[in-house]
């Protein structure tokens, strides 16, 4: 009797542990759903409102708008999901695409083809991207610090060559690509959904994408694991800031001008929408579903905002409660795990 | 004769064996003229105080600390190791005491970090996993241990500490087809998963896969170990066989007191284990 007593008592509290450990995953899984389809949700209510506020928001021609306008935050809110979901951050973007807009000017200015001039402003990206990337992982300097500094360094840039003033760039074809539609849509909408696709595919079905999940949730396993995770995180910044100099590409040939202001809009934009889906800025979590979405939820509330003529201010307003409770949300889901 | 060298038991073929090694930082001695062999489906115990050159030794012993001097063989081949990645293409795996899993991924996808399966034909060229090979590839890893995780695809963030933990073993010893190193695999655990892991390790060895421990828990290493080496100062002041290694005596001699007694009692018994009388 005596000798059996203890080894019950074990099994009891081992028991106990075992129901703590199920009624964790519980937790967690019901936190993981409502986040997945609480933005669905927003989506659709955000949708539903503006439908119903305004006559002209359900009209293929708006929703086209919307989606052409949404597509630049889209292209770079894909990369910055990746970086995110690596463990990193990349703020340098906006400055990034700036520059590339007035690299693209000047280069057309001195007689260059607009094409070749955008292939100019993708290689001076991928250095900025690439000189990200070292910095970050050889002198191990936090990514926000360091992007931070080259956002500065970058629009410094942009304003200097371009004397703060806008340049006219011309060229039939180019234009297209940024007014250009396809069965009604424009076609930089289709660039933002191919951009989406492969990151998806890549994330999701490719050891590559496993990789980054690995690297940003916990860099020495990864490590370990022979992952060559310097390479990665380097990587990933020059696909960034190419995605930045996509962007770029996109607002100049739309503007069919080039200027240092374009970047402004999507400074913390890109960010938001990548944080709003579900990225976490602990690394290792989030998925370009939530991305696409909360891409979408920004489009049409900045659309609807606009037709309805309230203020920009409100709009701000709304994305900051939107975003805040997104991270509340994650933060619930990581307490849940312990 | 050293007791070092006398000690054998009567396991399978040497897979891993370092000979006179030592290593220095800067001037100061690490380890010095160690040697220390497994054989296949053998525990051997590792044990010292805190800088007794435990962790330096398993270092070398998995290629991520190149020695100052002596060497390394495998199945008897000597080798030298640049980077724990050769290491572990020559079938030598290690398992770190602070989990080292990607939480955020499932049990499969831990399982196969680094190594990939990827589809077959054209859809594998262009870097398709393939997952429900990898996942009857880990299903199968986790019986063979008789672990009990339902499933593979649950990330591991949902699993306790044990079970992390034996995921781990899993992974390494699907890789490490000849030696499984130890770093204190038991020191983050609860009591009963501490049991579990030991349980887990007794089911490696009968896999026929070398183990080397590195533990402060004294009890374990007693009752999971065939023979137990003591560091004391970078060198092995004495290699215990399992008869002989209870924890008092494992602490007499990681103290350095035994030695101090001029006490010879691991070459006695490893004679006695050498020519049993029965």
């Amino acid at each position: 009797m005596t000798t059996t007593a203890p080894s019950k008592r074990a099994v009891t509290i081992h028991d106990r542990l075992a129901e703590r450990e199920q009624q964790l995953a519980r937790r967690r899984r019901m936190i993981e759903a409502i986040q997945g389809q609480g933005l669905v949700l927003v989506f659709v209510v955000v949708f539903v409102i503006m439908w119903t506020s305004s006559p002209y928001f359900f009209t293929i021609n708006n929703l086209a708008t919307a989606a052409g306008v949404v597509s630049v935050l889209g292209v770079m809110a894909v990369a910055e999901t990746m970086v995110i979901i690596g463990g990193e951050i990349d703020v340098s973007i906006g400055s990034v695409m700036a520059l590339s807009s007035v690299l693209i000017g000047m280069c057309v200015g001195w007689g260059i083809n607009p094409w070749v001039a955008s292939l100019i402003a993708a290689l001076a990206a991928a250095g900025i991207g690439l000189l990200n990337g070292i910095l970050v992982v050889w002198f191990k300097i936090n990514s926000l610090v360091v992007t931070l500094g080259m956002y500065s360094i970058a629009l410094g840039i942009a304003y200097m060559l371009s004397n703060s003033s806008t340049v006219i760039v011309g060229g039939s074809d180019f234009e297209q690509l940024g007014s250009g539609n396809i069965w009604k849509l424009p076609i930089q909408f289709f660039v933002f959904l191919g951009l989406w696709a492969v990151g998806y595919a890549t994330l999701r079905w490719t050891a590559l994408g496993r990789h980054i999940y690995a690297v940003g949730n916990n860099y020495e396993a990864a490590v370990r694991a022979g992952i060559r995770a310097d390479m990665l995180r380097i990587g990933l910044f020059i696909t960034i800031a190419l995605s930045a100099a996509l962007a770029g590409v996109i607002v100049t040939s739309e503007l069919s001008s080039a200027a240092p202001q374009v970047g402004d809009p999507y400074l913390l934009a890109v960010v938001t929408a990548a944080i709003l889906g579900g990225a976490s800025l602990a690394g290792g979590r989030g998925t370009l579903v939530g991305t696409l979405v909360a891409v979408g939820i920004l489009g049409v509330l900045q659309n609807g905002f606009a037709l309805l003529s309230l203020s920009v201010y409100t709009q701000y307003m709304v994305i900051g409660v939107l975003l805040i409770l997104a991270v509340l949300t994650d933060q619930l889901a990581r307490r849940a795990e312990r | 004769m050293t007791a070092t060298e006398a000690v054998t038991t009567n396991g399978g073929e040497v897979v891993l064996a370092a000979r006179d090694v030592s290593h220095f930082y800067g001037s100061l001695a690490a380890l010095q003229d160690v040697n220390i062999e497994v054989r296949r489906g053998e525990v051997v115990g590792l044990v010292g105080d805190n800088g007794a050159g435990k962790s330096t030794l398993l270092k070398i012993l998995c290629g991520a600390v190149r020695p100052s001097q002596g060497s390394l063989f495998i199945d008897g081949k000597e080798v030298s190791f640049h980077s724990p990645r050769e290491s572990r293409d020559k079938g030598i795996e290690v398992v770190y005491q602070d989990l080292a899993l990607a939480t955020e991924l499932s049990v499969t996808e831990n399982i196969f970090l680094g190594r990939e399966t990827r589809r077959r034909g054209l859809v594998g060229r262009m870097r398709v996993l393939d997952r429900p090979a990898m996942a009857s590839e880990a299903r199968k890893a986790l019986d063979a241990l008789g672990i009990g995780i339902s499933d593979v695809r649950a990330r591991t963030g949902l699993l306790s500490g044990g079970e992390r933990q034996a995921v781990a073993v899993a992974r390494a010893v699907t890789w490490g087809q000849k030696v499984l190193l130890l770093d204190e695999p038991t020191a983050a655990l609860a009591v009963v998963e501490q049991r579990k892991i030991e349980e887990l390790v007794r089911q490696v060895r009968k896999q026929h896969v070398g183990v080397i421990i590195v533990s402060h828990n004294l009890r374990q290493v007693s009752e999971l170990c065939d023979r137990v080496h003591i560091l004391l100062h970078g060198r092995v002041a004495g290699v215990l066989p399992k008869e002989q290694a209870t924890p008092e005596e494992l602490v007499r001699w990681i103290t350095g007191v035994a030695v101090e007694s001029g006490e010879d009692i691991p070459e006695e018994v490893a004679e006695a284990e050498l020519h049993p009388e029965e």
